[in-house]
């Protein structure tokens, strides 16, 4: 009696058993259903076979516009973190991207004709282009940074020599001389300009311009960082019209300087030895001097050095 | 025969159609000096007939105002080039009188001593003599007065012509011709004793030896690489021991360059210094010019030479013309053979103990006549 009992609660628990893992088994599939379904291939809708071509035609379109939006969304990420000092441009050109990727997703939602799609091809191109052009302002800015930066470093460089260096330049006498020591070490000071006419073969000096014969300039130079054996200076005189003064091709000619070949209206060449103020003067005659006032300019090795004017009335 | 005589009588048409056209560019003269006299000096050159038109103050200053030239290529020696370089002589000479009213006796006719050589080469030294009779004697007109010079009177005037007083005995001067070379310097301190320096190489003679090199490769790398061996050949020969020989090394501070490639080669470098009659140059810069022509010709064109000038005084239409006058003198390897010539020549005054200054000379062709024109005032 008691066997028959323990064997009927056998029975219901091994049929308990077996409708747990019934029930599991089902939940299982359901759930497994469920994550498989959006996978399945659905059997294209029976419609006219335009429309499967242009459905084809339509995911073609989409894989490459999908694929392109990725690749120029990261090209637009990476110029647009370089290109800092364009933010306007590049928000307008922001604002024409997104306009036109807006376009592309709309015509991609509405059932697309070959039309919609030349359309898009179109506008992914243009989409292209401005990516193009964005990149190409990033170089320049890139470049336009990168000369900056060395002449913001040329000029810190400069300073930093010029300070140490200073005690070489003296106070000029004239108010309106500049001095200045470049970063070879030459400092030109005790800048002059005088004009000069010739009465009964003596020189007198003038300050009219109709009376001058000559100009006659002088300036004397100092370098005491480095032994230099020959040097070769360049002086520009600048007449009151702005063009340089050029008495004879055989003392005359150009020179380079950063901004470019500039014209000289006199070349100095001299040994010099270290530490030595070597003054240095020269003269240049003309038959017809302007009024006005004129500029003197002494270059070394492209760098102005010292400047100074005189006006002739 | 007909059809020489039609060549004659084109050349002499050419040569009188010239007549107003230069009449018409006299307004455009403007004299420099408030007192002053105009002289006119008439060249017979190897090419042609040239005049000048200088005006002199007190025998002391003078300033070119013109210079015109008819090309007549008398040095061919034929009938039609004869009659072309009669008529041409004719036309300036009555340029000179009746549209400058410049009197007989300040109108100065010369011979070039290239010509002279070049007759006495050829035995055709009577038809120098033809031509200085007809010019004397067709118009009844005697007074015209012909000298023909020789090469080293010429160098002198050239000397005294291009360079300053101030810098007469210390510079050597040298005209590089298309036949030859030739110039000189004033060694004594005095402006009649005069060194006179000649080779035999010039622009086109340098080129034609290299074109015959050429073989049946005829570009422009073989043409760069034969003009180095005929350099090469040039300096070896002649240049070294010319040099040498001229003593002039020591006794120049400035070396100076006249002739057709030094003014091309002033003109298309120094663009800037349009206006300067004179450019001073360094070694470096023609060698680095020599390898430009070689390598980026195409750089050379007056549109890139204009484009790349920013100074807004210059005068750009009239640079832009005169640089295409140089293109179409001077080609491509025309330009290498003649900046390669005027490199081997350098390349002998440049020294790591003394620097010598070199010039390029643009005026040198009205240099020999000027000083010709000055020293008759001066008589």
């Amino acid at each position: 009696m008691k066997d028959a009992k323990s064997l009927l609660l056998l029975l219901v628990s091994l049929f308990l058993v077996l409708l747990s893992f019934v029930l599991l088994w089902s939940w299982g599939f359901r759930l497994y259903n469920k994550n498989e379904s959006p996978i399945l291939v659905t059997s294209a809708p029976a419609s006219t076979e335009k429309k499967i071509i242009s459905n084809n035609l339509q995911d073609s379109l989409q894989l490459f516009y999908n694929q392109s939006l990725t690749n120029l969304e990261l090209q637009l990420d990476t110029t647009l973190i370089n290109s800092d000092s364009l933010n306007i441009e590049i928000d307008k050109k922001l604002e024409e991207f997104y306009r036109l990727r807006n376009a592309i997703e709309l015509l991609m939602l509405n059932h697309a004709n070959s039309n919609d799609i030349r359309i898009a091809k179109q506008k992914l191109i243009e989409l292209q282009a401005k990516v193009i052009e964005l990149k190409d302002k990033n170089t320049i800015v890139e470049n336009e940074n990168k000369k900056l930066g060395e002449l913001l470093s040329q000029l810190k460089n400069s300073e930093t020599k010029s300070g140490k260096t200073i005690s070489l330049v003296q106070v000029p006498k004239q108010g309106i001389e500049k001095t200045s020591q470049n970063f070879t070490g030459f400092a030109a000071m005790d800048l002059r300009l005088s004009a000069f006419s010739t009465n009964e073969e003596k020189e007198y000096e003038t300050l009219f311009a109709s009376q001058t014969e000559k100009l006659v300039g002088s300036f004397t130079v100092l370098n005491n960082s480095a032994q230099q054996a020959k040097v070769e200076m360049v002086v520009v005189i600048v007449q009151p019209d702005g063009r340089v003064l050029k008495t004879s091709g055989w003392e005359s000619g150009t020179f380079e300087t950063k901004e470019g070949k500039s014209i000289y209206s006199y070349k100095l060449n001299f040994n010099y030895l270290k530490g030595e103020p070597k003054h240095l003067l020269f003269s240049l005659s003309s038959d017809n001097f302007q009024k006005g006032i004129y500029t003197m300019q002494v270059f070394y090795n492209g760098t102005m050095i010292g400047k100074t004017i005189k006006p002739l009335s | 025969m007909c059809c020489k005589k039609n060549i004659a009588i084109i050349y002499t048409i050419s040569a009188i159609y010239l007549f107003p056209f230069l009449g018409i560019t006299q307004t455009n003269i403007i004299q420099k000096f408030d007192a002053s006299l105009l002289y006119a000096g008439i060249e017979v050159g190897s090419k042609g007939v040239k005049m000048s038109l200088i005006e002199v103050k007190k025998s002391e200053s003078y300033n070119i105002m013109k210079d015109t030239t008819i090309n007549t290529d008398f040095i061919s020696f034929t009938q039609p080039t004869y009659s072309a370089t009669l008529s041409a002589m004719n036309v300036l000479y009555d340029i000179a009188k009746s549209r400058y009213n410049i009197p007989l006796a300040q109108i100065f006719t010369a011979v070039s001593s290239g010509v002279n050589m070049q007759a006495e080469k050829e035995n055709k030294l009577n038809w120098l003599d033809q031509l200085i009779n007809a010019y004397q004697f067709n118009f009844n007109e005697p007074q015209r007065k012909v000298s023909i010079i020789d090469v080293r009177e010429e160098g002198r005037l050239s000397h005294l012509g291009i360079v300053p007083d101030s810098r007469r005995y210390n510079t050597f001067l040298i005209d590089i011709g298309s036949g030859n070379t030739k110039g000189g310097y004033f060694p004594s301190g005095n402006i009649t004793d005069f060194k006179l320096f000649q080779i035999g190489w010039g622009t086109k003679s340098t080129a034609n030896a290299t074109e015959k090199r050429l073989d049946t490769d005829k570009s422009l790398d073989n043409y760069y690489s034969q003009l180095g061996k005929v350099l090469i050949s040039a300096e070896n020969s002649e240049i070294i021991y010319a040099i040498n020989e001229s003593g002039s090394y020591p006794m120049s501070d400035n070396v100076a360059f006249s002739g057709g490639i030094a003014w091309a080669l002033a003109n298309l470098m120094y663009p800037e210094l349009f206006d300067n009659a004179v450019v001073p140059v360094s070694y470096k810069e023609v060698f680095d010019f020599s390898e430009k022509l070689y390598k980026n010709h195409n750089l050379l064109s007056d549109y890139y030479i204009v484009q790349k000038l920013t100074d807004k005084t210059l005068n750009i239409e009239a640079i832009g013309k005169e640089i295409k006058r140089v293109n179409q003198v001077f080609d491509q390897k025309s330009l290498m053979a003649g900046t390669g010539l005027l490199l081997k020549i350098m390349r002998q005054f440049e020294s790591v103990y003394e620097r010598k200054n070199f010039y390029l000379v643009k005026n040198g062709s009205v240099g020999w006549v000027t000083a010709f024109v000055t020293q008759k005032t001066a008589k």
